[in-house]
């Protein structure tokens, strides 16, 4: 959360500097079986990020210490591509990817029907080609994608979406000039079936009201993006 | 990269098919795969390229640094080259540490590139001895459905042709496109049931011998050469491959002219 708050990002009608609306969301692209040897994948835009998503099983899990004899595992990985950033992104290890890694893995382990595929590893691999803000929530929404396209058992599909804060005024779903002076961001994983969480961040500074406005304006925008996922799933099926 | 099993039923197969002069996805022994190459694709990249062949697709990116010249020649720039293979592009690759077989890649790609001389390292010079600039390649794999050394190849210069030096963000100019002079372009021959055939898909990488990488130039001229994996080849063998490229490469560079 670089800014201060001094410059202005919302007009006097309201309107951010892209047009939206507060609640409103950046344009949403969702395409399935773009990686051809894969199980599943998922081909997503969400203003200008892309992930591709690609997923591989239920197969044998390999080295044998971290298979589970009552379950499958999941295998994350998320990385952004060199080139997809301002400044070229070192391609190796980094902190943050393993921690998006692994609060990604946290959520689809929670979804997915893993005792149905004990000792087996499924592999979900979340390549960011061209960020913007808000990278972890379209990998983990692509990642469902995928994992549905591949047939993997679920009981929902998790949809991630954040809002946050920029001039004390709390907006849905900031884009790259907003995050630059953003003063809060609150990403969720959210089933839009059931309406519960599965993952949950939060950095910055929000009042109580403030948060209660950012959760709300989250859980509607994930029945928006659910039914893009669904569309683009159905679409895929009739091919 | 995991080394996966061979099955010998595989062998058998191609060595079978390679007698009756057809290959496994019905190919000719010549016969490239529907190849597509898509520019401009990655929007925080300065140039970029998609190339899809079969069912193997790769991306390029063009990123600039601004870097210090090397005391011997402080009126050149740089072009570094890196190709990287994720878990994401198929079953066998894995996470961790660049593998010896995506140096490789990179590596070669890399060589047919340089040595064409289609970059004038000079013109990326901004203050001798200062300030120079360092184009930054990266290619990497979606899909690896075999031969991604040939769709690494064409993704790179398609995507260095499409790059734009991005001297306002650094505040030293105008932007200006990077001038690439030349074409290179790889063809590579997999030896499959004991006959060399072009753009070998995965079953025949998995399945076949050595491998033969070639980059040519506009004028036919040989820019890297590079032999892969165990197994013998002969000089009549190289020469039916080089007649080959010299006709195939014209036709991809076609693609991108």
């Amino acid at each position: 959360m670089g800014g201060y708050g001094d410059v202005q990002m919302i007009d006097e009608n309201g309107l951010r500097v892209d047009g939206r609306g507060p609640g409103d969301l950046r344009e949403i692209t969702i395409e399935t079986g773009v990686v051809p040897v894969a199980d599943g994948s998922c081909r997503m835009t969400w203003g200008t990020n892309e992930a591709i998503v690609a997923v591989y099983g239920p197969m044998e899990a390999h080295p044998r210490k971290i298979q589970r004899q009552d379950r499958a595992v999941l295998d994350v990985g998320y990385n952004m591509a060199p080139f997809s950033t301002t400044d070229r992104m070192r391609p190796g290890f980094n902190r943050r990817s393993r921690e998006i890694s692994k609060v990604t893995k946290d959520a689809l382990e929670s979804v997915v029907l893993l005792e149905l595929f004990p000792r087996s590893k499924i592999r979900i691999s979340i390549e960011i080609v061209s960020a913007e803000a808000g990278t972890r929530c379209v990998g983990l929404t692509a990642a469902s994608v995928a994992l549905a396209d591949a047939g993997i058992p679920m009981t929902d599909m998790v949809v991630s979406v954040a809002s946050g804060k920029i001039n004390d005024i709390v907006v849905c779903d900031l884009n790259k000039e907003e995050d630059n002076y953003g003063e809060a961001d609150l990403p969720m994983g959210i089933l839009p079936n059931s309406g519960e969480l599965v993952f949950l961040q939060m950095d910055g500074d929000l009042s109580q009201e403030e948060f209660k406005q950012a959760w709300n304006y989250n859980m509607d925008a994930a029945h928006v993006i659910h039914e893009h996922m669904v569309e683009a799933l159905k679409g895929g099926a009739v091919q | 990269m995991s080394i996966p099993l061979v099955p010998n039923l595989l062998r058998a197969h191609l060595s079978e098919l390679a007698e009756n002069d057809s290959r496994i996805d019905g190919r000719d022994r010549w016969q490239g795969r529907e190849t597509q190459v898509e520019v401009d694709v990655l929007p925080r990249a300065e140039g970029s390229a998609r190339v899809q062949m079969g069912d193997t697709i790769v991306f390029a990116g063009v990123k600039f640094q601004v870097m210090q010249p090397y005391s011997d020649r402080p009126n050149e720039g740089g072009l570094m080259c890196s190709a990287e293979v994720r878990p994401i592009a198929g079953r066998n690759w894995e996470a961790g540490p660049p593998s010896p077989e995506a140096i490789e890649l990179g590596r070669v790609v890399d060589r047919g590139i340089r040595e064409s001389g289609c970059i004038d390292v000079e013109s990326l010079c901004i203050i001798p001895g200062e300030k120079a600039w360092q184009v930054i390649l990266d290619l990497f794999a979606i899909s690896d459905d075999g031969n991604l050394f040939d769709a690494f190849a064409l993704a790179g210069i398609a995507a260095l042709r499409s790059a734009v030096i991005p001297a306002e963000r650094f505040e030293v100019g105008k932007d200006s496109p990077l001038g690439v002079s030349k074409t290179p372009i790889m063809c590579s021959y997999h030896k499959v049931g004991g006959r060399f055939v072009y753009d070998a898909c995965h079953r025949e990488e998995l399945g076949g011998d050595e491998r033969i990488h070639i980059t040519l130039g506009d004028d036919g001229n040989v820019h890297s050469l590079q032999k892969g994996l165990k197994g013998i080849f002969s000089t009549e063998e190289f020469d039916e491959i080089m007649r080959h490229a010299l006709g195939r490469t014209n036709e991809l560079r076609d693609l991108i002219n």
